[in-house]
């Protein structure tokens, strides 16, 4: 016999309820309840009826709320094509905003996917790393806040089986699964008992390596896989949403540092270290900045919780892409506001008549904004979930494609919608619904109420949603100008391209720290220099300062005239004729010099042309350098061809060379080797060789040129799919906004238009008629784009590449491009005015 | 002037309390009333109208000690508060106001 009632309607009743409240009425239903003998239906009805009081309009600030609610969603089943349509208005604009607010989620605020997220704390040096791994062995079981591993991320050539393949490994101190506790999939982490045992050491692959590579087999546990010239052993499997400390960069593969780093390696590492229990965040940045400033007072020490992006302040990389995008997708969202805007005004023109009664009748304005705004919250609580859904498979579909880029930061991304996203969605939401449901509110105030119960149109209404189309127009037409010139500047990149040589080049960017002494510097790189050109198949090596771009310098004229900042480059002499960049007069430097000679310089064409106007800048003296009283002066000894600097594709700007022995730079330097075949299969001996180059020396990223030129080329393109997407979604809303309008007055205007055809007007003429006001609408929100856009597209100067923003082609093309969808969305509304039936017009009359 | 209005249903409550006397708590309160009024009451709808009163000052409520027969759950008991008596008196003067003299009855009507 069932003596009990139902725990999950208790449990109910109980929330539903609470306080002492909730004893007293489970225990007068319990005793009903056996009483009766059972019946759990009987219960469930009494726990409703608790709900029903609980949240009965009645009991809430607003009375009648209830109402509006019934009312307005009576109103959406029975209009269901004006309600699918506002929704998926919203839902489309609301899918890319989802879609954005889960990257800027995953920018700023999402932890590591490790138990404990809260107390794992990111360690960074401004303008150094933490410490040498010597450094960090010997410390760090003696911090008394926290537990602290060290990583270090490296790229390189894995071999499973037979197949060789380019992986990021995360180079780790044994103890960063305890660390970070990520756990595994399948096997286990090593732990730093694992340093001292024999045997091929352990490395623990990513989920998406063991799915690709080893088809997500469960028996890899222990096989060899080649790494660094030796044989490790698989000993776990990371879980699926692990990728390592860096996120968004996607690692590979963890292998504990003792493997590759000896104990007295001079290597650098960063420090990731979780809170010990009972310590706070304060306490562990003290004690890491006193520890700090011991091992290295020059360079301050900050301590933040570990959140958003970690790679190397990945945040701020992301900064531009992160402004335009925003702004593109508030943009796509004010469009379908008015649009929906639009709807509501359309039907309010339908209930003109309903209203106006009922404001008669005493309703008062507020209530009737408050339905409306009940009706617009219905709408867009529509629009956000549909766009919840809609971002989640966006997201989805950017993290298939996205692996795939040849950008180590887009790797890793995820989208994902957590309650975060939700919740900003839900604001935007509210937001949106308050911003599209006022413009009624006005127009209803408006509306005088004798001319309405009359039935006369509102022309006010019509009027202002004329003016709403012209805006959407206007906005719509800013993002297809936008496109068009990202477009425009990705054709102009990739027919310049670089303007020297790229192929079988290879470079490795190393940096002689700030206080080595510059002739040990000159010394070090010298020898980086002769020993990658007795690398067997390195055809030649070179030195320069930037290999793209070009870094900042100042010069003047003469001796009275301040510095000028200037684009400058520090090179090799044999620079030009390994990059392939011409001498066009004078000559090229000498392979002699010191830091002590009269600097010798090299200009381009432009800073000729534009610094000595009458074509003699050989022989001409220079003043070089940024502080007057530190500046030497150069003589011009050749001119060089323009190479694109900054930006493939930039106009040129006026740049000047100084020769590598005459001018230490700033310690940055970027080691280039022509190669004999692929030049990625050099990538090896040239890491080696930088890394051999000393103490002092920091060694950055080896990649090919024409990897370089490509990542560059890719970001365009990235930009211009993504805002030409978004453009086309704009431009998708906007014609629907149009057509609706068009087709409005022309059902508006049925009558008028029987009439006209009864007295002899042709179709062609109604026909044109109605086109015509589509055009005309078009028109103005054309002109008033125009002038957003020109306000507008500045924002875009650092995306073109030197393309003027006012390309006049960009803005031609995009304004031609929206009256031919004017056209096409007025076409079908005035193809219907022209099929109107006198007879049956005047008859509904 | 009068106590306070009071509905329907809340004449109909505030009379089951007061026939209850010492024993009026939720269940016995929604017995009396479905035998005498003939209508099933919701648990819900009960405390709703019963919190209602109280906040208007016609009826006291108080917690008795935990009883074992009831998975050791405390009874909520009322008592009705003098205003509440009072306003029971209004309404049912207010009532027979309004029916002196009226007969719905087709004979008492014909006579």
């Amino acid at each position: 016999m069932p003596d009990l009632p139902p725990r999950a309607a208790e449990r109910l009743v109980r929330w539903l309820v609470g306080g002492r409240d909730a004893d007293a009425v489970t225990g007068d239903l319990r005793e009903s309840f056996a009483a009766r003998g059972g019946g759990r239906a009987w219960y469930w009805g009494q726990a409703l009826s608790c709900a029903a009081v609980r949240f009965s309009p009645s009991r809430r600030m607003l009375p009648g709320l209830g109402q509006d609610f019934h009312y307005a969603l009576r109103t959406l089943r029975r209009n269901p094509g004006y309600a699918l349509t506002a929704m998926v208005c919203l839902a489309l604009a609301m899918g890319v905003n989802a879609t954005l607010f889960s990257f800027l989620d995953s920018v700023y605020f999402r932890r590591l996917p490790v138990p404990d997220p809260d107390r794992i704390v990111q360690v960074m040096r401004s303008g150094a790393v933490f410490c040498t791994w010597p450094e960090f062995q010997s410390l760090h079981n003696n911090f008394r806040t926290l537990q602290a591993a060290t990583q270090l991320v490296a790229a390189a050539d894995a071999e499973l089986g037979r197949v060789s393949f380019n992986v990021a490994v995360e180079i780790v101190s044994s103890n960063y699964a305890q660390v970070l506790r990520p756990g595994t999939t399948i096997g286990n982490w090593f732990t730093p008992a694992d340093d001292s045992a024999g045997g091929d050491p352990p490395v623990v692959i990513s989920d998406r390596l063991w799915k690709q590579r080893l088809n997500g087999s469960p028996d890899v546990i222990g096989k060899p896989l080649r790494l660094f010239d030796r044989t490790y052993r698989i000993a776990g499997v990371a879980p699926p949403a692990f990728h390592g400390a860096l996120p968004p960069v996607f690692q590979d593969l963890w292998i504990p540092a003792s493997t590759v780093l000896s104990s007295a390696s001079p290597l650098r590492v960063n420090l990731v270290a979780r809170l010990a229990p009972g310590a706070t965040f304060e306490q562990a940045r003290a004690e890491l900045q006193v520890v700090a400033a011991r091992l290295d007072p020059n360079h301050p020490v900050r301590v933040y919780h570990a959140k958003g992006f970690l790679w190397r302040n990945g945040s701020k990389a992301f900064m531009p892409v992160i402004a335009l995008m925003s702004a593109v997708c508030a943009m796509v969202l004010l469009i379908a506001c008015v649009n929906v805007a639009n709807l509501l005004l359309s039907r309010a023109a339908v209930r003109q008549h309903e209203l106006a009664l009922r404001q008669s009748l005493g309703a008062g304005r507020a209530r009737l904004f408050r339905e409306t705004l009940v009706e617009a919250m219905l709408l867009s609580a529509g629009g956000v979930v549909f766009g919840l859904i809609a971002g989640y498979w966006t997201g989805r579909a950017l993290e298939i494609a996205l692996p795939s880029v040849p950008v180590e930061m887009y790797q890793g991304l995820r989208f994902t919608m957590d309650w975060r996203v939700a919740l900003l969605l839900g604001a935007a939401g509210v937001g949106s619904a308050i911003l599209f449901s006022l413009p009624q509110a006005f127009a209803a105030g408006r509306t005088g109420l004798n001319a309405a119960l009359k039935g006369d149109s509102g022309s006010a209404r019509s009027r202002q949603r004329e003016f709403y189309t012209v805006a959407q127009v206007a906005l719509s037409l800013t993002l297809l100008i936008a496109t068009a010139l990202l477009l425009r500047a990705l054709l102009r990149v990739q027919d310049i391209g670089p303007s020297f040589a790229t192929d079988h080049r290879l470079y490795v960017s190393v940096w002689a720290s700030k206080d080595t002494p510059p002739d040990e510097a000159q010394h070090t790189l010298t020898g980086l220099l002769e020993r990658a050109r007795a690398i067997p198949g390195v055809q030649d090596a070179t030195l320069a300062w930037e290999v793209f771009g070009s870094g900042n310098l100042c010069a003047a004229t003469s001796a009275q005239e301040a510095p000028q900042p200037l684009n400058g480059n520090v090179v090799e002499p044999n620079y030009f004729d390994m990059m392939r960049i011409p001498i066009l007069q004078g000559r090229a430097f000498l392979p002699v010099g010191s830091l002590h000679d009269q600097p010798e310089v090299i200009v381009n064409q432009t800073m000729a042309r534009r610094w000595w106007p009458n074509g003699d800048a050989l022989g001409k003296p220079l003043w070089v350098g940024c502080k007057t009283s530190q500046r030497k002066i150069g003589q011009v000894v050749g001119v060089a061809r323009d190479v694109a600097d900054g930006g493939f594709g930039d106009v040129p700007d006026p740049l000047f060379y100084l020769s590598r022995l005459q001018d230490p730079g700033n310690g940055h330097f970027s080691l280039v080797i022509r190669t004999a075949g692929n030049p990625c299969l050099w990538a090896k001996p040239l890491l080696e060789i930088a890394q051999g180059g000393g103490p002092h020396l920091r060694v950055f990223e080896v990649e090919s040129l024409d990897d370089t030129v490509g990542k560059s080329l890719w970001e365009v393109k990235w930009q211009a799919g993504v805002l030409g997407a978004l453009g086309l979604l704009a431009i998708l809303l906007a014609a629907i906004g149009v057509y609706g309008v068009v087709a409005h007055s022309v059902a508006q205007r049925t009558r008028e238009i029987g009439v006209r055809m009864a007295v002899g007007a042709a179709p062609a003429d109604v026909h044109w008629m109605v086109l015509a006001h589509g055009l005309r609408l078009t028109a103005m929100g054309i002109a008033v784009g125009l002038l957003l856009s020109a306000a507008a597209v500045r924002l875009l100067r650092g995306f073109l590449y030197g393309l003027s923003p006012f390309d006049p082609l960009a803005f031609a093309t995009a304004s031609l491009a929206w009256i031919a969808i004017a056209m096409l969305a007025s076409w079908f509304p005035a193809r219907r005015a022209t099929r109107v039936d006198p007879l049956a017009a005047l008859k509904y009359e | 002037m009068p106590a306070a209005y009071l509905g329907e249903f809340e004449q109909i409550v505030l009379l089951a309390v007061l026939r209850l006397g010492d024993g009026a708590y939720g269940v016995p309160i929604r017995q009396e009333i479905a035998e005498r009024a003939g209508r099933p009451v919701t648990v819900g709808a009960l405390y709703a109208t019963l919190d209602r009163l109280e906040s208007k000052g016609l009826v006291h409520s108080w917690f008795a000690d935990p009883t074992p027969q009831r998975g050791g759950r405390s009874k909520r008991y009322f008592r009705l508060l003098p205003k509440g008596t009072e306003a029971l008196a209004e309404s049912r003067t207010m009532l027979q106001n309004m029916w002196r003299g009226i007969r719905l009855n087709k004979e008492d009507s014909r006579a």
